[in-house]
């Protein structure tokens, strides 16, 4: 049996499909979110790696920001449970996740049963998102994958702590124009998030192992800052993208069999 | 529509068209008076004769009003004197502004000079309520409000007109405490519309919002409920947003019990007897608790939602947050705890009076659920 | 190495100067307080507009955490304690003394300021509820006695006397139940003298003060905000008292012999309003500085000189702090220091931690302006969170101000 996972973001689209809910069939991942093309391109690619026809679906969860007017879903789950549910697949020995995404920066916390029993996810502020690294990225006139590889080349990573993003702007641009390096800068901002993050995380007790996951864990600057942070390991996977999506793939097979 | 339904439009209908409420009161010869959050002495306005008419603001954009406030003060307070400005009011013989927390103080004193067409009544309540000395200080304070409302028409205050509006008030908390007792027993109304019972008792004289409230309570002591939603029980100050609760409904939660200050913080304590209806009013307000805005150096409040919690079998507690409501965001640490304590689930959800969108409330509340 | 030597020297105060002696008088403050907590003496924490009469009267040791934010603001740490009480679930919007103060509660050290754990908490709300809820969750986390003074928002000009014996009532119910808390007696004759002495201190501070109005000013106008510690916490004390009486003399001196603590030309006479934004205070301070702006103006220095002859005049003054009054007083407080020091502009601080403050100040500050004729200029800050201001748009809003003064002159 065939079951499939979407997960339709606010910047991206992902897709996940399994075979007897264990075996990772196929994923897709298209740079296009909810009220674009993105979901149904996510669909087709995925169908297309795993040369299967939709029909030979028998179950699609959706998640994410987009979840709710997406039509060809069975049903739909909350993406903290679906983020929950993929990694614990992967990373079993995971109790808490931290998912920094385009809109929204969130830390689950999982008990002893491998279950999300708690959350907290970031106020109306976006210094703690993807999209302030966006603003800032655009500042520097960097493309946002950039940022990571400047953050590596940091001697002395500057101090930016504005809780606006506006603020945080000047901050940048006065850095820059007292001299500081770009990559000094960079990771500055890297770690801004990291510090904003971390006490939306410390607002649950921080449980050993922590796994990064959403869009901003791809890039390695905040990772060493929230590892510095929190004074903990991160662990991390190139899916980190697709975890709402895998574990919306596994809800669908569990529903699936008890709908049998 | 069965009749049910037919009484469920009403409220909603009172709910969701307050200015058409006031017009028509207003048409009918009667005065209004605006009661500004989070307590006034309703029954003293309504000893006049008066109609005392709740004034929480609405779900605006905030444009006019940013001539006064900063932008971190809170939007219900900010939507207030937005509609204040807009002409929303008009038409109010004074209102009645308290000065609970710091916020409501500069509502008051911005009020002045943004809405000058609708005077300005301030309610000054003591903090250290229990203290033996408050009780002068109240009759003292609820004297100058009598002295303003009896200006407006050269009324003589009746101590006795006050007793009559008293009962009127205590039959009505009656009724609203009943209603939530039942809906605990039988949930079988939308958030939507249990909001719209709670909303409308603002926008109508009490003894008509009594009548609708009894019939109501008469339909639910007879109503089937099939007992498959999730329990949980809400804490804030307000939350009156439709698209807000109806994430609930989506998402099969059921309110069976509030800690709101918008619906049943304003019903929990009725006036006692006393040696004249105006002590009474004063005993009244030194016996409220359990609330952001009223002091309490036990803060009681905590255990007080856990124990809401788990008289009314609540899976759990959803705290709205008011954004920049500063006396909720300090007492949500100490509840927090007490429910962590207590094993019972809780989830903060942010909002404000200015919010379209309601995706990340969405997904909390549905995560929240499935957590449950 | 022998520069360094000369250079240190050089910094070495005279131990007879005013700001050498209320240096003193807050470290005395602290270092008795944390002496008294190791004897077994119990300590409280104090609301700044508490009536300290109270406190001095029974011998009672308290220390003030608003002093102790502002300080430890004031030395860089105020984004570590912040976070702290944001990590335990507090929103970064509530009071960022508040959020320090909590934050030390709970970690009990600071190496930027500290001050002993207290036995009991004094509160009083004239300069704001966020006091009560403050004080609340302190007294409720470390479970110990809770005492207050409620003083109401006043919405009228006058404080009427039924306020005075709802106060008054508070205050002797306080009195009690600090002796029971310390076993210490109250003495009325004792009580009579700390009013004296009191009231001397508030003199010299007020005096102190009014040389603002002196043109050019024989001070720079943040000293102030610095000084202005010892008029919260040793106002009952002859040392303070002394201090000012000091301070008094070096400001006549000053005017005598054309010499200020402004050390460049005074170009601007301006009215500051607000707080201080103590995390960025150097900036803030040399922004001004810089093009010969001077604040000779604010109405926070002289919210701490009470005056009053008895009981009745006590209360009256605790009901009449800043804070606590309508935004009619307000403004003609603020009217009345700013024509009487000359001052030609107005540089309000929207003070994000205080909603109170800022709640009414856009329509206030207006209202100033116009009846002074001078123009307004407002930046965003916070009074300890570094987190919410920027240099930018500070010196920005200060450099307009100046043009605007600037232009205003040449038209006459």
């Amino acid at each position: 049996m065939y079951t499939l996972g979407i997960d339709i973001g606010s910047t991206t689209s992902k897709c996940v499909i399994l075979k007897d809910g264990a075996k990772e069939v196929a994923k897709s991942l298209i740079v296009a979110g909810t009220g674009t093309d993105g979901p149904n391109r996510a669909l087709n690619e995925v169908l297309k790696k795993a040369n299967l026809k939709l029909e030979d679906v028998s179950y699609i969860v959706s998640t994410g920001y987009g979840r709710k007017g997406y039509r060809l879903a069975n049903t739909e789950i909350s993406e903290l449970s679906c983020h929950a549910k993929g990694v614990m697949h992967l990373f079993p020995k995971v109790r808490t996740i931290i998912d920094i995404g385009g809109q929204d920066a969130k830390v689950l916390s999982i008990n002893e049963r491998g279950r999300l029993a708690e959350f907290v996810m970031n106020d109306k502020c976006a210094a703690g998102t993807g999209r302030f690294l966006d603003v800032m990225a655009n500042v520097l006139k960097l493309d946002i994958s950039d940022l990571e590889k400047e953050a590596r080349k940091a001697t002395n990573p500057v101090q930016i702590s504005s809780t606006c993003t506006v603020f945080a702007e000047s901050e940048v641009i006065s850095q820059l124009s007292n001299g500081s390096s770009r990559e000094n800068v960079v990771a500055g901002i890297c770690k801004s998030v990291a510090n904003r993050v971390a006490t939306l995380a410390k607002r649950l007790d921080i449980k050993d192992e922590v796994f990064m996951s959403g869009g901003v864990a791809k890039n390695e600057g905040v990772r060493n800052a929230m590892e510095e942070v929190l004074n903990t390991k991160i662990v991390y996977s190139k899916d980190s993208q697709l975890m709402g999506a895998l574990g919306a793939a596994l809800f669908a097979y569990e529903k699936s069999i008890k709908e049998e | 529509m069965s009749n049910v339904d037919k009484l469920l439009a009403k409220f909603h209908e009172a709910a969701t068209n307050p200015k058409k409420q006031l017009d028509s009161y207003l048409k009918n010869g009667k005065k209004v008076i605006g009661c500004v959050p989070v307590y006034t002495p309703e029954e003293v306005i309504h000893s006049f004769g008066y109609v005392p008419f709740g004034v929480w603001g609405a779900d605006v954009q905030i444009k006019e009003a940013k001539r006064y406030f900063p932008a971190f003060i809170c939007s219900i307070m900010q939507s207030i004197l937005e509609l204040g400005i807009n002409g929303e009011y008009k038409g109010m013989s004074a209102i009645v502004i308290p000065s609970l927390c710091d916020s409501l103080k500069s509502v008051g004193q911005n009020w002045k000079y943004a809405v000058k067409d609708i005077p300005f009544i301030p309610m000054t309540y003591p903090q250290n309520r229990k203290c033996d000395s408050a009780k002068d200080f109240l009759n003292f304070t609820y004297g100058k409000v009598i002295k303003n409302l009896s200006d407006i028409d050269n009324i003589e205050f009746d101590d006795k007109k006050l007793a009559k509006s008293i009962e009127v008030y205590n039959k009505h908390n009656a009724a609203m405490r009943r209603f939530q007792k039942l809906l605990s027993e039988k949930p079988v109304l939308t958030a939507v519309e249990r909001k719209d019972v709670y909303k409308s008792a603002y926008f109508m004289l009490k003894e008509e919002h009594t009548d609708l409230v009894e019939e109501l309570n008469e339909y639910l002591a007879n109503a089937i409920y099939d007992g498959s939603k999730t329990r949980v029980v809400t804490s804030g100050i307000l939350a009156d947003n439709e698209n807000l609760l109806k994430i609930f409904d989506e998402n099969n939660l059921t309110i069976v019990a509030d800690d709101i200050a918008h619906e049943s913080r304003q019903y929990r304590t009725d006036a006692p007897q006393s040696n004249s209806a105006l002590d009474s009013l004063v005993e009244k307000f030194r016996n409220m608790d359990n609330c952001s805005v009223l002091f309490n150096k036990d803060k009681v409040r905590a255990n007080y939602v856990v124990n809401l919690a788990k008289e009314n079998n609540a899976a759990g507690v959803l705290m709205i947050m008011t954004k920049f409501c500063d006396p909720e965001e300090f007492d949500y640490v100490i509840i927090k705890k007490e429910l962590d304590n207590a094993d019972i689930p809780s989830l903060q959800v942010e909002i404000d009076r200015q919010m379209v969108n309601f995706e990340q409330a969405n997904t909390m509340i549905q995560a929240f659920g499935e957590v449950l | 190495m022998s520069e360094e030597v000369k250079k240190k020297k050089k910094y070495v105060p005279n131990p007879n100067s005013a700001k050498y002696k209320l240096g003193k008088i807050v470290e005395k403050h602290y270092k008795e307080a944390i002496e008294a907590k190791a004897n077994g003496e119990k300590i409280g924490w104090c609301a700044s507009n508490f009536p300290e009469e109270i406190c001095q009267t029974l011998g009672i040791k308290v220390v003030y955490p608003e002093n102790q934010a502002a300080a430890i603001a004031a030395r860089g740490a105020g984004e570590k304690l912040c976070n702290i009480a944001e990590a335990d679930g507090y929103s970064n919007d509530i009071c960022a003394y508040a959020r320090i103060s909590l934050a030390y509660a709970k970690i009990e050290s600071a190496p930027e300021q500290d001050m002993p754990q207290p036995d009991f908490m004094l509160c009083c709300n004239n300069i704001c509820n966020v006091m009560i809820k403050w004080y609340e969750n302190i007294a409720k986390e470390k479970n110990i006695p809770l005492i207050m003074i409620d003083i109401p928002f006043n919405p009228d000009k006058e404080v009427s006397k039924e306020q005075i014996a709802y106060v008054k009532g508070q205050f002797l119910e306080a009195i009690k139940q600090l002796e029971e808390i310390s076993g210490k007696k109250w003495n009325e004759n004792k009580f009579k003298e700390i009013m004296k002495i009191s009231n001397r201190t508030s003199k010299a501070w007020l005096e102190a003060t009014s040389y603002c109005a002196y043109k050019p000013s024989p001070l720079n106008g943040f000293d102030l905000l610095n000084h202005m510690a010892v008029a919260v916490c040793a106002r009952g004390t002859v040392e303070a008292a002394e201090a000012f009486e000091v301070l008094c003399k070096e400001y006549k001196e000053n005017v005598k012999e054309h010499k200020s603590t402004f050390r460049v030309e005074e170009k601007y006479r301006i009215m500051f309003e607000g707080i201080a934004v103590w995390p960025h205070l150097r900036v803030t301070s040399s922004g001004l500085k810089d093009r010969g702006m001077n604040m000779v103006a604010t109405v926070y220095a002289d919210a701490f000189g009470l005056l009053y002859d008895d009981l009745d005049g006590l209360i009256r003054c605790y009901c009449g702090v800043p804070n606590s009054v309508c935004l009619e007083s307000a403004r003609d407080t603020r009217i009345d220091v700013a024509k009487r020091t000359h001052a030609e502009g107005l540089l309000v601080h929207t003070n994000r931690s205080c909603k109170l403050w800022s709640g009414f100040m856009p329509e206030m500050s207006r209202q100033v302006a116009k009846a002074c004729d001078i123009p307004l200029t407002s930046f965003d800050g916070d009074q300890a969170d570094p987190r919410n201001f920027s240099e930018a748009q500070y010196e920005t809003r200060v450099e307009g101000l100046a043009e605007v003064i600037d232009s205003r002159k040449g038209d006459c």
